[in-house]
This record gives C-alpha cells, sequence and structure tokens, in this order.
C-alpha cells in the first residue's frame, strides 16, 4: 500500500473505513481513498499567457541570475538561493513565461496566505494577458488556470500535474521540518521544481538528496546595499531588559523587537508601553491586523513581536533588535529578521543586534551567512 | 476485562479533559462533556470534516460505560445530518461516535428541509427548531444525541416534534461551544 498523495507507505497508517482504505497520514488533507483516482487536471494554457511586463527595470545581477536559472532548468531542479529582498519572485518570471511559452503548466507556492493574495496581484500585473489564480484556504472554487499561486497546502488538489512548481520559502514555517507537506508540494510537479529559500535545512537536505538539482545563487539585493551585520550581546536575562530599556531610549528609527513567546510578548508590552510608544504582535493575536497596521504608519515606534513579523513586511528605514532567549530561534529565522532592515532601493537601512544568553550555534551560523553574503556583494561590485 | 486499547496516546488523551456538567438552554437542560475548543475541536473537525473514521472511538473511550449506566432504558436517538454530507463521508457519524454505547439505537428524526448550520447566523439557525419531524414509533424513554451545541436549536426542534411520542426525554450533546447564547 502506499499513499498516492503523501508518499506515505506504512501500514499503521491505512485505516480501513466505509468507503475502504484511505491515508491518516495526509487525512487533514481531506480523505484521500486507495483506490480512489486523483481527479486529472485539465486546463488549456491560452496563447500570448507568456508576455511579461515589469514596471521598473530589473538590475544586472537579476536578469543574469534568470537567465542561469532558466538555463539549470533543462538539467535538473533548481536550488534558488537568494538573500532577503533580493527579489526572488523577479528572478522566477523569465522560467515562468519560458514555460507558459510551451503551453505547459506553471505554479507558484508559498508558504501564508496573505503572501499569497499579494503576490497573485502582482503575478496578474506582470503577466498581463494570462489567467492568474490564486489558490489558499477559504477560497478555492477557482483551481484552474494558466498560472496557479496557492499556499503550499492547497498543492493537494493537484496531482502529477505541473511541468513547473516554484516553492518559496522553503525554510518557513509550514514547510520547514514538515515531511508529510513536502511530499504533497513534490507529487503535484511531474517536471521541474525551483527551491527558492535563504537557507538550506535539514528537512530541504533531505530532499534535495533524491533528485537531480543545481544551486544558482544570488547575494545581490537591488540596492546594492551589503547585508546589516548585527551587533550581538551576551547577557542574563534581567540585566538584558536595562539594556533593553537603554537601547529603546537611545533608538532614532522604528524598530521590531522579536522575542521567542507569546508570553514575553505580553509581558515586555505591558513593562514598556509605560515608557515608550509601542504595541504588540503575535500569530493569533485578535487585534493583529489592526496593530501592525498602526505600527506600519508610523503610529507607534516599537512593537514587540514573535515570528509573525519575520517575512513579507517591508517597511523604511527600520532597526531590528532579537531577544534571542529560551529555545532561541534558528538561523533561517534569525536571517529573515535582520532582513527586514535596509529592503528597499534608497533605505537608509537601520541597527541591528541580537541579545541572547549564550552565543547560540544558529547565531554564529547566521554571522557567517551574513559575512560571506556581503563578501559575494563586494566581488559583485568590483566585476 | 478493565482494559481496553485507547485509539489515542497518552498525550493527546490527557490534553482531551472531560468536563462533565448541565448546561440549560430556553428551560430545557442537556449534559455535556467536553467545552468545544483546543484538541477536541480539532479532533472532531478532522473526524466530521476530514472524514477520518478511525476517530470515531476517541470521544466517548472513557464515557460509553458511564452513559450507559447513567440512562438505562433509554434509547439513543440521533440529530439527522444533511443526506448530501452523510452521502459524502459514507457513514453518519453520530451513529459512528455512539456506536460502543450499548444502549439501543433508533434513526427517528428526519429534516423537513436539507439545512446545514455551517456559516449560519443565529436567526438562521433558529429555523432548525421547526425543521424536524418525528418519524419513530412512540417510545417510554429517548435520549437524544448530538456532537455540538451552540445555539441549541436543533436539540430543541427536535426535543420539541418528539415529546408527543415519547414519556420521557433526555438531552445529551458531546460539547458545548459557550459563546453565541443570548
Ligand atoms: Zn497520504
Amino acid at each position: 500500500m502506499k499513499c498516492l498523495r503523501c508518499g506515505n507507505s506504512d501500514p499503521a497508517y491505512f485505516y480501513k473505513g466505509s468507503k475502504g482504505y484511505y491515508c491518516r497520514k495526509c487525512i487533514r488533507f481531506s480523505r484521500l481513498l486507495l483506490e480512489e483516482e486523483l481527479e486529472p487536471y485539465d486546463y488549456e494554457i491560452s496563447i500570448g499567457c507568456q508576455e511579461y511586463h515589469f514596471d521598473y527595470e530589473l538590475t544586472k545581477d537579476q536578469k543574469e541570475t534568470s537567465k542561469r536559472c532558466l538555463t539549470k532548468l533543462t538539467d535538473g531542479d533548481v536550488l534558488l538561493l537568494c538573500v532577503c529582498g533580493a527579489g526572488k519572485t523577479e528572478i522566477a518570471v523569465e522560467s515562468i513565461s519560458a514555460y507558459l511559452q510551451k503551453g505547459l503548466k506553471v505554479a507558484y507556492a508559498i508558504s501564508r496566505r496573505e503572501v499569497v493574495i499579494e503576490l497573485s496581484k502582482r503575478f496578474a500585473d506582470i503577466f498581463k494577458h494570462a489567467k492568474v489564480t490564486a489558490v489558499y484556504g477559504g477560497h478555492h472554487d477557482q483551481t484552474k488556470g494558466d498560472l496557479i499561486v496557492c499556499t503550499c497546502h492547497q498543492l493537494y488538489r493537484y496531482y502529477q500535474t505541473f511541468d513547473l512548481l516554484i516553492i518559496d520559502e522553503v525554510d518557513a514555517f509550514p514547510l520547514k521540518g514538515n515531511e508529510t507537506l513536502m511530499n504533497i508540494a513534490i507529487s503535484s510537479c511531474r517536471g521541474r521544481i525551483i527551491f527558492s529559500t535563504a537557507t538550506i535545512d535539514t528537512n530541504l537536505k533531505q530532499v534535495l538528496k533524491q533528485r537531480n538539482y543545481s544551486s544558482v545563487e544570488l547575494y545581490v539585493r537591488p540596492s546594492y546595499k551589503p547585508l546589516s551585520v548585527p551587533k550581538t550581546v551576551c547577557l542574563n536575562r534581567y540585566i538584558a531588559l536595562l539594556y533593553l530599556y537603554r537601547m529603546m531610549k537611545l533608538m532614532a528609527n522604528q524598530c521590531i523587537v522579536f522575542v521567542t513567546s507569546k508570553k514575553d510578548c505580553r509581558q515586555l508590552f505591558r513593562l514598556f508601553s509605560h515608557f515608550f510608544s509601542c504595541t504588540y504582535v503575535y500569530s493569533d493575536h485578535e487585534k493583529r491586523d489592526e496593530n501592525i497596521r498602526s505600527f506600519k504608519q508610523k503610529e507607534k515606534k516599537f512593537i514587540f513581536s514573535t515570528t509573525v513579523l519575520e517575512r513579507g513586511i517591508t517597511i523604511h528605514n527600520i532597526s531590528v533588535i532579537i531577544l534571542n532567549f529560551g529555545k532561541g530561534f534558528d538561523q533561517s529565522s534569525l536571517i529573515q529578521m535582520l532582513g527586514r532592515v535596509g529592503r528597499g532601493v534608497g533605505d537608509q537601512g537601520g541597527e541591528t543586534y541580537i541579545i541572547s544568553e549564550h552565543y547560540s550555534s544558529a547565531v554564529k551560523n547566521t554571522l557567517a551567512y551574513l559575512k560571506e553574503a556581503n563578501s559575494h556583494l563586494e566581488m559583485s561590485v568590483l566585476r | 476485562m478493565f482494559i481496553k486499547n485507547d485509539p489515542l496516546c497518552l498525550k493527546c488523551r490527557s490534553a482531551l479533559k472531560v468536563k462533565r456538567k448541565k448546561v440549560q438552554i430556553e428551560g430545557i437542560s442537556f449534559e455535556t462533556f467536553f467545552d468545544y475548543d483546543g484538541i477536541f475541536k480539532s479532533l472532531l473537525l478532522q473526524f466530521k470534516e476530514c472524514y477520518d473514521e478511525a476517530l470515531a472511538e476517541v470521544f466517548l473511550y472513557e464515557l460509553s460505560d458511564y452513559i450507559f449506566m447513567r440512562y438505562q432504558g433509554y434509547r439513543i436517538a440521533f440529530i439527522p445530518s444533511s443526506e448530501k454530507k452523510r452521502q459524502q463521508r459514507g457513514f453518519d457519524h453520530l451513529e459512528k461516535i455512539f456506536k460502543e454505547v450499548k444502549l439501543k439505537k433508533v434513526h427517528c428524526f428526519e429534516m423537513k428541509e436539507e439545512i446545514t448550520q455551517e456559516g449560519k447566523n443565529l436567526f438562521e439557525r433558529r429555523k432548525m427548531i421547526t425543521n424536524y419531524r418525528y418519524t419513530g414509533k412512540p417510545v417510554k424513554k429517548l435520549l437524544i444525541v448530538d456532537d455540538v451545541v451552540t445555539t441549541g436549536s436543533s436539540l430543541i426542534g427536535a426535543y420539541t416534534c418528539a415529546k408527543p411520542y415519547a414519556e420521557k426525554i433526555k438531552l445529551l450533546s458531546l460539547a458545548y461551544k459557550n459563546s453565541s447564547i443570548q
């Protein structure tokens, strides 16, 4: 017995129900009976939908990387390693266009629904003649189109469908460490996959081991500014509070303070709201959107946040303080958080700090990663 | 004889807390075992919406003997779910849940109109009160069961239409969603 969707073949995960055997490993995506035929996906890619247009000029490096990505796809999968804010979406566009021109099916999968909504609008702008279909939880009446933009979870609807699948933010929740979801994503693709990420975790390593791939790297952001390397401080929890107070007092920019738990988030807000104009946010906070908005509109100077703000938020001239206590953040999270700084063209860039109890390996690796990326930048500028 | 095979792991079992209590809605009281949140909610959704039949025994695992003793002589009557849902699932979810309870069971309710309650507002849910028809024979003791009570309209509806046919009626719901009353 083997589940076509998630690849599970452990008999303990199969259960015989009223309609026959089904797989329980991927049951949360809907019940898939063992003898059930997966619905084929029939859609004719419309002619001329591959034409694309950017409202802005891509940088030289972006153009080069796009070309390299497309050529590598002829040999196998591509591991697209980009630093935060390098424009990985733009780089995929040329490959997408080439596949659409041949009448092949393409999907762009990413972790969170907010990003799906935003990206589908962006793609509709870039590919003016294509039918761009966004598919995410609570929005799946339409599952067909020239270009599918969806959350990774929704890929279970497509079995062996896509000729080109771009999986973005492979190092982020929910794909991070989720083997079942990864298998579902892979089984939705019959052709090539572009794994787009900033870091490689063990799960991705496992997957790549079984696939034939080549990597394409881009270490340069459109602003040609180096990534901000944080100042790291090792302090005891209580002294860290005093230190944080002093830093916040001296801080000129707006600033995100990342903490490891919701509890810390609430407590720090309660404490520091007496001294500073601040707000807080975590994933299931009821006023989540409202608090983020008030921060974006510069009504508040500080925001305490869990990993919820680590991706997808762009604010100009911002600083980042990371309180790396308790279990601590992992490397991919740290890189994303620090990547919030200096994103746009002409952004002055702010300061970055990591305050932790001890110098963890994740912090060490992060610093090494940033330094390496910056050395590539120097080389690229010299070229 | 005392040891049953628990389908849940120890961690989930200890997270799934039984909170037995009596609740009154509009003068009608019923017994309930769980709060509708946390692990109970996710298990029930996996069972009902993802059709994971393997979970059927999980809910009343510790309670089936209690129900048997407490309601001796009663017949279990299930609140009907929409025919469309039943077809999709391939099983009647309430019947599956109460399978291990060794009381007699009857299907004696019918929906006049196929209404699903999901995503309905309070007013629309109230329609359920008049949406049931009693189709069974007259009985002495009837135990009407449901999975989740929100507004109580299903239970109240079934109760009202069964009243002329049964001498004694008790109501039971797995969980109670404590919010939208009033
Ligand atoms: Zn499966």
